[in-house]
C-alpha cells in the first residue's frame, strides 16, 4: 500500500511526555493507518531551525501535511477523537 | 554599548531613540525586560523597531525581533518608510526574526498536556544566529487567544523571560491595553516579569493626536518622571524630554541692565530688565505688546546680544513685514544669526515640543533676550492652565540658569473700563497665577478721555529693583514706540 499520510511529530527533549505523546500516536496510526502513514519525529532542541521554518510554538505538535489541507494537532494526543478530526480533515469546498 | 553606572548598580543600555535616553536617564535596564504598554495605534511598535535599529546600527548590538503580530514581510515593508534597511541586516547576520505570528493551518487541541517550549527554543537559537545583544517581543498577549491551557501560556511567557536574563539580551515588549484606564497589559502577566514599565497613550487634540508617554517604573534606576510628549516622524521617534528645573538661578543679575531703546521706558524701569528676569506684558489686544518686543529684540541686537522671537499670536512673515514697516529689517538679522524665530501649531500646541523648540533656537544662537508673543495662546485644549503654569516654570528656570532676559505677553481682556481715578481697577494677573512666576508685570491699558482713547503704561512690579510707579502716556508712531508724558487725571 502507498504512504497516503506524510506526518511530522515535533516533540522538546527526551522527555516522559515526548514519550507519552509517541505512544499515543503509535496506537493510533497503528489501528487505523496502518502502513499508509510515514512520521518524521522532531526535537525542537534538536533542530531548532526545522521548527522556526515549521513555525512551531508548542510541544507536542503533530503536521499532517499530507493529505491537504495541513493541520496541525497540539497535545499529547489523548484525545483520540481530536487527533482523527485532525488527521482527516477535508477542507469544505 | 552601556552608559555609565555606579558599579554594581543596574546598568542600562542606551536605546539610540532621539531624547528617549534623556528621560530614562540613559537607557533601558540593561539585560532585563522592559514593557512598553498602551492602547491600539500609540507607537508601541515603532518603539521597538528603532530600538533594534538604533542597536544594531549605531551601538553594533544585533538583533532577534520575535513578532506575534505581523509577519516579516510586513514588518520589513513597514520600516522601509523610515529608511531602515531589514533585508539588509538580515542578509548581514544582524538581525534575526522569529516569526510566531498566527498561522492559516487548521490546528485542533488533543489533550492539555503541552508547552510552549519551542518558543523559547527558537528564540534562544535566533539569538546565537546572530548573536543577538537586544530582542524585542512584539504582542505576546495574542498566544492567549490562540492555547486554550492558559497556565501553559503563562509559564512559558515566565520562562521565556527568565532565560532571556541568563542570556543577558535587552529586552523590549509590547502590551496591548483595552483602554484607557485598564490594566497594563490584559493578562497582566507581562507587568510582573518586566523590570521597566513604559505607558503610551494619545490625547485627542482639535485637529491631531498629541503622543504621550510616561515612565511608570524602571527598576534599580533612576528616570525622569512626569509625562513627556513625542512624535513619529519619517526618520523614527523624537522624545521632547522635561527641562530639569533649575534651582540655581545663576545668571539673573539686576546690576546688568536689558535696554529697551524706547526713551523713556528704560528710565521707569531703572536702567532695563536686569539680566535673566521674566517680565510679563499685560494689556488688550492693540496695545502695542509685540511692539515692545520687538524694540527689545532690536535694541539686543544693537547691544551685540542675539534674540529669540517665539511667534505664537502671528506668522512669522507677518512680524517681520510690521517690523520692517518700522524701519527693522528681522529678515536681515534672521541671515545673519542675530535672530531667530519660533512658531507652532496654534491649534494642537504640545508644551514639550515648543519647550524643545525654543531652547533649541535660544541655544542655537546663543541668543540672550527672548521675547513669547503670547503666553495667552498656550491656553487650548491640550495645553491645560496647570501644563501652562509647569511649562512656564521650566522655562523661566532655564532662562535664569543661563541668563536670558525675557519678555512674555499676555493679552489682558480689560479695555476702556477703567474709571476716573481707578486706572487698574480690575486686575486679574493671577488668573493664570502668572504673577508669582514672574520678576515683574508692565501693564499696559486704554484709557478713554476727552473722546480719545489713549495708551498708558505702569510699571507695576519690578523683582528686588526700585522702578517709577507713575502712569506714563504713550503712542505707537512709525519708527516705534514713542514715550509720553506723566498720566495725570
Amino acid at each position: 500500500m502507498a504512504v497516503k499520510y506524510v506526518l511530522k511529530l515535533y516533540v522538546t527533549g527526551e522527555t516522559p511526555r515526548s514519550q507519552t505523546v509517541l505512544k499515543n500516536l503509535k496506537e493510533i496510526l497503528d489501528e487505523d493507518y496502518k502502513g499508509v502513514y510515514s512520521l518524521k519525529v522532531i526535537d525542537v532542541i534538536k533542530q531548532p531551525q526545522l521548527a522556526e521554518d515549521d513555525k512551531i510554538l508548542a510541544t507536542p505538535t503533530l503536521i499532517k501535511i499530507l493529505p491537504p489541507p495541513v493541520a496541525r494537532i497540539i497535545g499529547d494526543l489523548s484525545d483520540r477523537e481530536k487527533v482523527l478530526l485532525g488527521l482527516d480533515f477535508v477542507a469544505i469546498r | 554599548m552601556q552608559s555609565k553606572t555606579k558599579k554594581g548598580a543596574v546598568e542600562k543600555a542606551f536605546t539610540g531613540i532621539n531624547g528617549f535616553d534623556g528621560i530614562l536617564m540613559g537607557g533601558v535596564p540593561k539585560g532585563r525586560a522592559t514593557l512598553i504598554s498602551g492602547e491600539t495605534g500609540t507607537g508601541k511598535t515603532v518603539i521597538l523597531n528603532e530600538f533594534i535599529y538604533r542597536g544594531i546600527t549605531r551601538f553594533k548590538e544585533n538583533g532577534v525581533y520575535v513578532t506575534f503580530e505581523e509577519d516579516e514581510r510586513d514588518i520589513i515593508k513597514n520600516v522601509m518608510g523610515f529608511g531602515w534597511n531589514y533585508a539588509s541586516l538580515i542578509a548581514q547576520k544582524k538581525l534575526a526574526f522569529v516569526d510566531a505570528g498566527a498561522f492559516q493551518d487548521v490546528t485542533v487541541e488533543s489533550g492539555q498536556n503541552y508547552d510552549l517550549s519551542p518558543l523559547v527554543e527558537r528564540i534562544k537559537y535566533a539569538i546565537k544566529k546572530v548573536k543577538a545583544k537586544r530582542l524585542v517581543i512584539d504582542g505576546l498577549d495574542n498566544l492567549f487567544s490562540r492555547f486554550q491551557n492558559k497556565d501553559a501560556v503563562r509559564q512559558t511567557l515566565y520562562r521565556i523571560i527568565a532565560e532571556l536574563k541568563d542570556l543577558r539580551v535587552t529586552v523590549l515588549m509590547t502590551a496591548e491595553k483595552s483602554g484607557p484606564e485598564q490594566a497594563l497589559s490584559r493578562y497582566g502577566v507581562e507587568e510582573f516579569v518586566a523590570d521597566g514599565v513604559i505607558e503610551l497613550s494619545l490625547i485627542k487634540g482639535q485637529q491631531q493626536f498629541l503622543r504621550r508617554m510616561f515612565v511608570i517604573k524602571l527598576r534599580g534606576t533612576c528616570f525622569r518622571s512626569g509625562i513627556v510628549e513625542f512624535e513619529i516622524t519619517d526618520h523614527g521617534l523624537v522624545v521632547y524630554p522635561k527641562i530639569p528645573i533649575e534651582k540655581v538661578a545663576a545668571k539673573t543679575d539686576f546690576q546688568v541692565r536689558k535696554r529697551f531703546g524706547i526713551k523713556g521706558l528704560d528710565d521707569i524701569l531703572g536702567g532695563g530688565i536686569p539680566q535673566g528676569h521674566m517680565i510679563l506684558f499685560s494689556g488688550n489686544t492693540g496695545t502695542g505688546k509685540t511692539m515692545f518686543g520687538m524694540h527689545f529684540l532690536k535694541q539686543g541686537i544693537d547691544d551685540g546680544e542675539n534674540g529669540v522671537f517665539v511667534a505664537l499670536e502671528e506668522p512669522v512673515e507677518q512680524v517681520k513685514k510690521t517690523a520692517l514697516a518700522h524701519g527693522w529689517d528681522f529678515n536681515r538679522y534672521e541671515k545673519e544669526g542675530s535672530i531667530s524665530f519660533v512658531s507652532t501649531n496654534l491649534i494642537d500646541i504640545s508644551n514639550d515640543r515648543l519647550l524643545y523648540q525654543i531652547i533649541t533656537a535660544v541655544e542655537s544662537i546663543n541668543a540672550k533676550r527672548i521675547v513669547i508673543d503670547s503666553v495667552s495662546t498656550f491656553l487650548s485644549e491640550t495645553m491645560s492652565e496647570e501644563q501652562v503654569r509647569q511649562f512656564l516654570i521650566q522655562l523661566s528656570g532655564y532662562f535664569k540658569a543661563n541668563g536670558v532676559t525675557c519678555i512674555m505677553n499676555h493679552i489682558f481682556p480689560l479695555s476702556f473700563a477703567a474709571e476716573r481715578g481707578q486706572l487698574l481697577s480690575s486686575l486679574s494677573t493671577t488668573h493664570m497665577r502668572l504673577s508669582s512666576l514672574t520678576d515683574g508685570i508692565v501693564m499696559l491699558l486704554f484709557v478713554e478721555r476727552g473722546q480719545k482713547v489713549k495708551k498708558l503704561i505702569n510699571v507695576l512690579k519690578l523683582r528686588g529693583s526700585n522702578h517709577s510707579k507713575e502712569i506714563l502716556s504713550y503712542e505707537i508712531e512709525k519708527g516705534g514706540i514713542k514715550m509720553g508724558v506723566k498720566y495725570e487725571e
